[in-house]
């Protein structure tokens, strides 16, 4: 038999979603526990110290907020937020205290195993930092002891603070980053609300790196959220 | 309904009205008039008559009495019989008279000062009456238009109670009605007072006047006005007075009681108007309701029903089914499940407008970023069309909120996608214009049928034209909620027809919004 897979935590009391979650996983070579309520799932957390957790918005005994901040007291593994369509603010408050990505419902299986790769690879390089002094996505190429950004073969002119912009999103690469924290990472916390800073920016980077900024392939928009850089799928 | 109170400011108390002389000056006045008609005959006495002395001193009451209240005309006239007998008529310095015919000049005198100070009298209390009716029309039209022109029962209440004070000289608070007792009064200020609380239950009661200036209660500190309208009692008016001890004068309470009726039939307007207003909303609530059940009882068992049959043959007739049909009957499954998806979310969104419960959280940015995300999540279905969607790089940020707005641009281009042949392009375009943005989404398929451009924004609206159920009808919900989510962003939307053919729907996007930081400046390079 080969060496087990990575044990992911279903936290859902939604019983037919449950299964949805277990089989694709199973089938794909993960471990599974599941648990059908917030109070179950921190037990579960505490003891069997799962890889991945995937934690929905709804639970009927918890408060979202309440679990991921408790889940964090016990836990560094990546929280990936289920939720429905319209619990936006919900969904930020959430990643804002620590939870690492989300999946809004329907999702197909493509897409959960994409998110809990993603999610994986950033666990296991606990060092925040660029991972690789050249970066690669796409079209564009990012050489991070140069600061050099090139679009194919041409070199990109980028302000300093577009550039923080990047390095930053290249750091969380495939991950959502919320406007709050790309603000103050950028601007500082003083400038959390200025959601136009940021949009303008990312509107200015597109525009230098995307063919086509209308519809970016990179620099994707998560509506209500934040932004996501488009990681490739590797392996 | 309670009993509610709306205080508003004091008003300002106007200058009370234009006081007559006092009477201690018309005394005195009327005093020094005899004074100087006196030293005026004294002093020509040699050359008078004594009948032209009564005629002088006549004279002088006359002037008294034209002028000043009956009090002081009498005394004029009193004082002139007086002086006359005592100086000029003989024997001189003595009031015994011996010339009995000068009694008869006593009684013309004391005639003449009754007869002119009641005429006087008259004149001055239909002068009187006069302007107070001129200031009571006055008031009337100051307080109709201003209540003509207000927006919300706060307003009204707020309009009255400043009329009313002004015109009782006090501060007016009202107390609607509702079905409450007196027990939902306030208890501070005026109302603590019990006289003024049992003179505002019996004028509640009794639907007149009490307290105050009335005769009823008088003792009270205030008054308490019923505020009478056509059909429904409306509360009642409590006006505490300036200056308690100065009572209103008749014509002052008529012109009270007369903007009393005056707010009352306002704010009857306004009620009724609210429960036409409510009434019609029951009524769109429940059309709304009859179809949102037709609705999702067809369009969500059409798919279902295809879901049920697939899964049903995948589970119950493994073995028979070849691969490609398992395939096909997978594919359905997942093609009708993302249908009622968008069905749903369109039920979803169209409740939110519909209820009022659509949340706008505008923020500024650039279109850019909404028409994207909708772009990319379309990508499959607008596959079979061109679509050309470039904005001007300087078209100013807007003040959306981007999930609603990138509804709009789904709604919109899913449409396009939908009523179009195949191949033929999509263009989306951008301008600012008049303190907005426009927006414009253009296809070139059939168009919208003339005349119909403003029915294709109802709910359920379905064009004839629209294509087969194999292209996945629409709910017809799309543009309605296009409408409700632009309006809520106090845009405007339509669709025209295009010169060369197809349909134009535009919107506009106000660029008004919260107050937006400038940013900072870029850091030099390091």
């Amino acid at each position: 038999m080969a060496a087990p897979g990575p044990l992911v935590l279903i936290i859902e009391d939604e019983p037919h979603m449950r299964r949805f979650l277990r089989a694709t996983l199973r089938g794909n070579a993960f471990q599974v526990v599941e648990a059908a309520s917030a109070r179950e799932g921190l037990a579960q957390a505490a003891g069997r110290n799962p890889e991945v957790i995937l934690l929905d918005l709804g639970l009927p005994d918890r408060d979202g907020r309440e679990v991921t901040r408790e889940l964090r007291t016990t836990t560094r593994a990546p929280i990936i937020i289920l939720s429905a369509r319209g619990q936006e603010h919900e969904k930020v408050a959430l990643l804002d205290l620590g939870a690492d990505d989300y999946l809004t419902k329907p999702f197909g299986a493509a897409e959960l195993l994409a998110r809990i790769r993603v999610a994986l690879r950033h666990a296991g390089s606990p060092a925040e930092g660029m991972e690789e002094p050249v970066y690669l996505a796409g079209e564009v190429r990012v050489d991070a002891r140069r600061r050099q950004v090139f679009r194919e073969a041409d070199e990109v002119h980028l302000t300093p603070t577009e550039y923080k912009l990047l390095a930053i999103l290249i750091r969380h690469a495939g991950r959502v980053i919320t406007h709050r924290q790309l603000l103050q990472e950028v601007w500082g916390a003083n400038y959390v609300a200025q959601t136009h800073y940021l949009r303008v920016y990312m509107a200015q980077l597109r525009h230098k790196l995307e063919r086509d900024p209308t519809r970016p392939r990179l620099l994707l928009t998560e509506p209500g959220i934040g932004y996501r850089l488009r990681e490739e799928e590797r392996g | 309904m309670t009993l509610s109170t709306v205080s508003a400011a004091p008003p300002p108390l106007p200058a009370p009205p234009a006081e007559p002389t006092p009477l201690r000056r018309e005394y005195a006045s009327s005093i020094g008039i005899v004074a100087l008609c006196t030293a005026f005959c004294f002093a020509l006495r040699p050359r008078l008559k004594t009948a032209d002395v009564a005629m002088v001193l006549l004279l002088g009451v006359v002037a008294v009495a034209a002028r000043y209240r009956r009090g002081p005309a009498l005394l004029a006239s009193a004082l002139s019989i007086a002086v006359f007998d005592f100086v000029f008529v003989p024997p001189y310095y003595t009031f015994s008279v011996h010339d009995t015919a000068y009694f008869l000049t006593f009684g013309v005198m004391l005639a003449v000062a009754l007869v002119m100070s009641g005429l006087t009298a008259r004149i001055r209390e239909q002068r009187e009456e006069a302007r107070e009716r001129e200031r009571r029309t006055a008031a009337l039209y100051a307080m109709e238009r201003e209540l003509s022109e207000a927006v919300g029962r706060e307003a009204l209440v707020a309009i009255a109670e400043r009329h009313l004070g002004r015109a009782a000289g006090g501060i007016a608070t009202l107390l609607l009605e509702g079905d409450a007792d007196p027990a939902t009064w306030p208890t501070t200020g005026v109302f603590d007072s019990p006289e003024v609380r049992v003179a505002a239950t019996w004028a509640r009661e009794r639907g007149i006047p009490a307290g105050w200036s009335t005769t009823s209660g008088a003792g009270a500190e205030a008054i308490a006005v019923p505020l009478r309208a056509a059909a429904l009692p409306m509360g009642l008016a409590v006006i505490q007075p300036a200056d308690p001890d100065r009572r209103l004068s008749d014509a002052e309470r008529e012109t009270v009681f007369a903007l009393a009726d005056l707010g009352a039939a306002a704010l009857e307007r306004r009620l009724l108007a609210e429960r036409s207003e409510e009434a019609r909303g029951a009524i769109e609530a429940e059309r709304l309701r009859t179809a949102l059940l037709s609705s999702l009882s067809h369009d969500l068992r059409t798919p279902l029903g295809t879901i049920e049959g697939a899964a049903s043959s995948l589970l119950e007739e493994p073995g028979a089914l070849g691969a490609d049909t398992r395939g096909e009957l997978l594919q359905s499954i997942l093609e009708e499940s993302r249908r009622m998806t968008r069905l749903i979310t369109n039920l979803l969104d169209m409740i939110r407008v519909e209820t009022g419960a659509l949340a706008v959280r505008k923020e500024w940015q650039p279109l850019e970023e909404a028409l994207g995300v909708a772009l990319l999540r379309l990508e499959e279905r607008l596959r079979a069309h061109p679509v050309q969607a470039k904005l001007p790089s300087d078209l100013p940020l807007v003040p959306i909120d981007e999930l609603l707005i990138e509804q709009v641009f789904i709604n919109l281009l899913e449409n396009a996608a939908k009523y179009t042949p195949a191949g033929t392009p999509i263009t989306i375009a951008a301008w600012p214009e008049n303190g907005a943005v426009v927006v414009e989404v253009a296809d070139r398929g059939p168009g919208v049928p003339p005349g119909e451009e403003e029915a294709v924004f109802g709910r359920f609206y379905r064009t004839s034209s629209a294509a087969s159920a194999d292209a996945g009808a629409g709910s017809g919900l799309g543009l309605t909620i296009c409408r409700g989510i632009i309006s809520a962003h106090a845009g405007r939307i339509w669709i025209e027809r295009r010169p060369g053919g197809g349909a134009a729907v535009r919107f506009t996007l106000p660029l008004t919004g919260p107050p937006m930081d400038a940013m900072p400046a870029e850091p030099l390079e390091a």
